[in-house]
């Protein structure tokens, strides 16, 4: 009984990080991301899709830096802002993503999630799985593995 | 089935895998030894299927057991010579052999397999029912019933045995082989009569077929140790040797060592003692990379060992005699390419035996020997590891090539014309691309080459092919010995580094900034380079890959954006001329400022150069321009994430030592995209080399000379068409006698002249062994005393001939970086013989004297030419009147109608050239009677007949005086 009703928990709640991406706070699965860091000299790829800033080295790994800004249309993260990158693990492969700034982890429940708005400040809906609201914010969640899919 | 143990039973597989890999090749080895067997080659195949049929027994693998048991009874026979080992009979130990290595790697269902079909005929051997010598029909025709019997059970299984059973109807004999049901093919066709097993055979082979092309890994049931054989085995377990190990591990010990040495250094703060620290764990890291390398290392002989079982099969079954000669098993080779290589290999061998070697009636017809030759050779060269497969066949038809290729719409006729023999060869690669003219089910169905290609390509291989019609053909491929670690030259562009891969780089060019101009030419949207004769054609990486153009400023030691058009613009790009008046100043302002500041000291300053790294890519070879070269690194590839894979230039990237990345660039697929393929490529090379030769042969006569010196730092030449020959003599040999040089020759005296003797230069070097050059002047030999080295060479260069000219010397030329002075030996005689010309010029003085001196007009497009011959006429009294080229020397005759008497006129000519010029006159009646001399520079019988067709009367060389001159006169003389 009592292990039934800990999965059931732990299904419906998640740890979620979130960040800013522009001015927009997103949240993805805690046990998505691998670690965060700040930005580390980056080599420059010409010829990349654009919102490829860069690769960069992590510990022996080669690691493609993608800008989330850009690839949500949410306009360029400024690099002199002190940007902050999430690596995070999809598709067997590190990736990080290039975010304006970290802010706290939310336990949410997921049962309290509510479906995108469809007119979500020019996001492209197809990247957030919903929305949750806190008392003081609302938190775009991001199906990361959507984002880092090559279909587009 | 009870199995003891797992380790005991790890290592019987093993050990019975081992005895088996050696049995295929030992029994083929009987084979060829017939009667005479080898008895110790007997034994040890004996041995081997005794010690796996103890093993398996102790083991209860009763199947296994039994199957080699039979299987030493016939080999028992075979030792004690009771039986002789026919082709039939190895055959069927062959299959016996490959069924028990099939079960052996799947020992835990081996039980249930159904081995009486090779029971059966093993034990027909053995109790002599067989009927040894001819083969009959009967047994064979069991055994293939029998075969088939098994593969047709194995399709309904019983319930509870499906996988059990999958495998092994797979199974039957896929011993060596990459493709599991390949092999069953060949075992029922030797025993059984060869008419009857066509149709059966057929689609059996048509099954190997789609599993050869699709890869021979295309059998997913789990049994991955099968498909490829000896080397795929390996992918689970390696051998390596103890010592190997041993040394691997002190390695290691040392390398802990140092790392607790670097912590303690560190903290103390030592520097000196750092770098000792560092030089040490450079030490290790290097050995213990070269170790952990040599533990990758297998020989390349697990792939070739089992080529002899193809070659006899494949021959078998193509009636063809084929001997297969295997070189350098023991080369060694990493790993992953032993087993990369397996499929590619496979199919050029096949294709050797199926398309190469011809049928033994052909090769006798032709002369040849009727047992075909195929040789695999492996061997190091230059750090690569170069494998050939060589067949004595009919070798490869370049032309068939091309027209195949054309006939598919690969290639258009013009293109085919414009190939060398061995792009058309290299046309077997391009996707699509049959050879065959019939498909034949051994090798290939079209889909082939390209493959087996591409296969090497992607292990940073290099196939080459060299085939003559009739004789056969060779495949070389070079491979690296591993992937993991490739040594790659460093570049710098845009700020960034790019790594090159040195297998790719032929060498490293740098253009100095006062050569750009010269060496660097622009054809059409072409830049290309001029590299010892041949034009190589440059990309810009900044330019493939779409980064802003920079150049590295040594001086400043920072990177500053390029902006010159072309490389050879040695301008800002907006020059006053062609700048666009509506557009606003203030750009042009300020880009001027910009080139005070920048770019106009660069024509000067060693930035300006040129770094090109040429590299080659099978079938091209072109330069990168690149702003900086830095050293030459051994790299480790990291693959890049998969939003880069759409970025095609790049090969993967690696790590640099100070951390930071680079990418290490593809470039193939840059000159791809810098739309350079290899055919396109080659015909732009050759149209821009054929349009800058046309361009430079239009502008300058090209012209022979003799180079030689006469001291030792002045360079002569003289027309090589002068020369009537040069003789090797001492100083010894000249006597002075009256003031004047001469010496002995053939019979007279010869008069000797130095260069010094009229124009002023250097004397003649005080060497013991003299050249004299000998040339005919007013019908008398006379010799030009020089000193070697001296060297006939045809260029065509601008002569000048004001800056060096005096008497004895008509002009300068710059050859090979020397101011070389052209020596007039005509004028040279006259000067010092006078006495020689004396009754000449009274004859011209003649013919003046009778009225008007004769006008001659000379037509002639080069200034010192025109001076030249004008000199010669000049000089005895005719009036001259110039033309530059044929317009103007047909205008010029028009204005002074006949007071023209004779036309020297030169070929070569803008506008008009000589020919035509001549023949419209000739055209014209009025002038039909007019001689017209022709000069030339280089004298061809065609040009010859050329210009005596159009009525030239007369053909002379350019600068001959001697002779123009007295045909000149003969032509004057008649006229009066």
């Amino acid at each position: 009984m009592a292990d039934d009703k800990t999965t059931a928990t732990s299904k419906r709640i998640v740890e979620l990080a979130t960040f800013y991406v522009g001015d927009a706070l997103c949240g993805m699965d805690i046990l998505k991301v691998q670690e965060i860091n700040k930005l580390m000299q980056m080599t420059k790829v010409p010829q990349a899709p654009d919102y490829v800033v860069g690769i960069l080295n992590l510990r022996g790994q080669i690691v493609t830096i993608i800008d989330l800004g850009l690839k949500l249309g949410l306009g360029a993260t400024d690099l002199t802002q002190d940007p902050r990158n999430i690596i995070v693990n999809s598709a067997g492969a590190h990736v990080g993503l290039l975010v304006k700034k970290i802010s706290d982890v939310v336990s949410a429940d997921m049962e309290r999630r509510e479906l995108a708005p469809a007119n979500m400040r020019g996001i492209q809906g197809e990247f957030f799985t919903g929305v949750y609201k806190t008392d003081t914010s609302l938190i775009g969640i991001l199906n990361v593995d959507k984002v880092l899919s090559l279909e587009d | 089935m009870d199995i003891e143990d797992d380790e005991i039973l790890q290592g019987f597989i093993e050990e019975s895998l081992e005895h088996l890999a050696d049995i295929e090749n030992d029994l083929l080895a009987i084979e060829e030894g017939g009667a005479n067997t080898d008895e110790d080659l007997v034994n040890k195949v004996f041995r081997a299927a005794h010690s796996i049929k103890g093993g398996a027994g102790f083991m209860g693998l009763t199947t296994i057991q039994e199957l080699s048991h039979a299987a030493e009874n016939v080999l028992g026979m075979i030792r004690s010579k009771k039986l002789i080992p026919t082709p039939e009979i190895i055959n069927v130990l062959l299959i016996a052999s490959d069924q028990l290595q099939s079960m052996i790697e799947d020992v835990h269902n081996s039980n249930e397999v159904d081995i009486s079909s090779h029971l059966l005929p093993l034990n027909a051997i053995a109790d002599g029912s067989f009927s040894q010598p001819p083969p009959q029909e009967a047994p064979a025709e069991e055994v293939k019933a029998k075969v088939k019997h098994t593969e047709n059970k194995s399709e309904p299984p019983p319930a509870g045995t499906v996988e059990k059973t999958k495998p092994v109807a797979a199974k039957p004999k896929p011993k060596p082989k990459p493709e599991p049901e390949a092999e069953p093919e060949p075992e029922p066709e030797p025993i059984a009569l060869p008419e009857e097993d066509e149709d059966d055979e057929q689609s059996v082979d048509s099954e190997i077929h789609s599993t050869t092309t699709q890869s021979g890994r295309s059998e997913p049931a789990g049994d991955k140790n099968k498909t490829a054989g000896p080397p795929a085995k390996a992918e689970t377990t390696l051998r390596v040797h103890v010592s190997l190990l041993d040394s691997l591990m002190n390695l290691a010990g040392e390398l802990v060592l140092s790392r607790n040495q670097l912590l303690q250094t560190i903290g103390s703060d030592d520097l000196r003692n750092a770098e000792a620290v560092g030089q040490r764990i450079d030490l290790i890291t290097s050995e213990l990379q070269e170790a952990i390398m040599l533990t990758r290392m297998q020989p390349i002989g697990n792939v070739f060992s089992k080529f002899p079982r193809v070659v006899r099969d494949l021959s078998k079954k193509l009636n063809k005699t084929i001997d297969l000669n295997i070189v350098g098993k023991d080369v060694e080779l990493d790993k992953t390419i032993i087993e990369a290589i397996n499929d590619p290999l496979t199919h050029l061998v096949r294709n050797s035996v199926d398309h190469g070697i011809e049928k033994p009636a052909d090769r006798k017809k032709l002369g040849k020997s009727e047992i075909g030759l195929v040789v695999l050779k492996a061997y190091h060269e230059a750090g690569q590891v170069v494998i050939e497969i060589s067949d004595d066949g009919k070798g490869l038809d370049g032309e068939a090539l091309a027209a195949s290729a054309i006939s598919k719409g690969l290639l258009t006729p013009e293109q085919a014309q414009a190939m060398s023999d061995k792009e058309k060869i290299n046309l077997i690669f391009l996707p699509g691309f049959s050879t065959a003219k019939e498909v034949t089910d051994v090798s290939g169905r079209g889909v082939g080459m390209d493959v087996v290609k591409t296969n090497l390509d992607q292990l940073g291989g290099h196939v080459d092919i060299i085939s003559e019609k009739g004789a056969g053909t060779t495949i070389s491929i070079k491979l690296p010995l591993t992937l993991a670690i490739i040594p790659c030259q460093i570049i710098e562009t845009g700020g960034e580094r790019y790594a090159i891969p040195q297998v790719n780089l032929e060498e490293l060019l740098r253009i100095p900034a006062n050569q750009v101009k010269n060496r660097v030419e622009r054809v059409g949207d072409a830049e290309v380079v001029r590299l010892r004769g041949t034009l190589l054609p440059l990309i810009r990486l900044a330019d493939v890959i779409g980064i802003e153009r920079t150049y590295f400023d040594h001086t400043e030691e920072e990177i500053k954006p390029d902006r010159r058009e072309s490389n050879a613009d040695r301008r800002g790009k907006e020059s006053p001329l062609f700048r666009n008046p509506n557009e606003p100043d203030k750009k042009s302002q300020q880009k001027d400022e910009m080139y005070n500041r920048s770019v106009l000291d660069r024509r000067y300053s060693a930035s300006s150069a040129l770094n090109i790294v040429v590299v080659s890519t099978g079938a091209i070879k072109y330069g990168l321009i690149v702003d900086r070269l830095q050293d030459s690194e051994e790299i480790v590839i990291k693959p890049l994430g998969r939003h880069l894979q759409q970025c095609k230039g790049y090969a993967g990237a690696t790590i640099m030592g100070d951390g930071r990345i680079a990418l290490i660039l593809d470039v193939s697929n840059l000159a791809r995209m810098a739309r350079l393929n290899s055919i396109d490529g080659s015909d732009r090379a050759a149209e821009v080399a054929k349009a800058a030769e046309d361009a430079l042969r239009a502008q300058k006569d090209r012209q022979s000379l003799l180079i030689f010196k006469s001291s030792k730092t002045e360079y002569f030449a003289v027309p090589l068409n002068q020369v009537e020959r040069i003789e090797k003599i001492k100083r010894s040999d000249i006597e002075e006698l009256g003031g004047k040089r001469v010496m002995k020759y053939r019979g007279g005296s010869l008069s000797l002249i130095c260069v010094d003797d009229l124009a002023t230069v250097l004397p003649l070097a005080d060497h013991e062994d003299l050249l004299v050059i000998v040339f005919n002047i007013a019908k008398r030999a006379i010799g030009l005393l020089a000193i070697g080295p001296i060297d006939a060479i045809e260029i065509s260069a601008d002569i000048d001939d004001t800056t060096i000219s005096q008497p004895g010397i008509m002009g300068s030329i710059i050859i090979e970086q020397h101011t070389t002075m052209l020596v007039n030996v005509f004028e040279m005689a006259q000067t010092l013989f006078p006495q020689w010309f004396v009754e000449r010029e009274k004859a011209v003085v003649e013919t003046a004297d009778e009225s008007e001196p004769p006008t001659i007009l000379i037509a002639e497009d080069s200034k010192f030419f025109r001076n030249q011959v004008k000199g010669y006429m000049t000089e005895v009294g005719y009036k001259v009147i110039e033309a530059e080229d044929g317009v103007e020397a047909w205008n010029k005759l028009h204005e002074y109608g006949d007071l023209i008497a004779m036309l020297v006129t030169d070929i070569e000519m803008p506008n008009m050239n000589g020919f035509d010029l001549t023949h419209k006159i000739r055209q014209d009646d009025k002038y039909s009677k007019l001689p017209i001399i022709a000069l030339t520079t280089l004298a061809s019988a065609e040009d010859m007949a050329r210009g005596q067709a159009v009525g030239v009367n007369e053909y002379h060389i350019k600068l001959d005086k001697e002779r123009l001159m007295v045909s000149v006169h003969d032509y004057m003389k008649r006229r009066y």
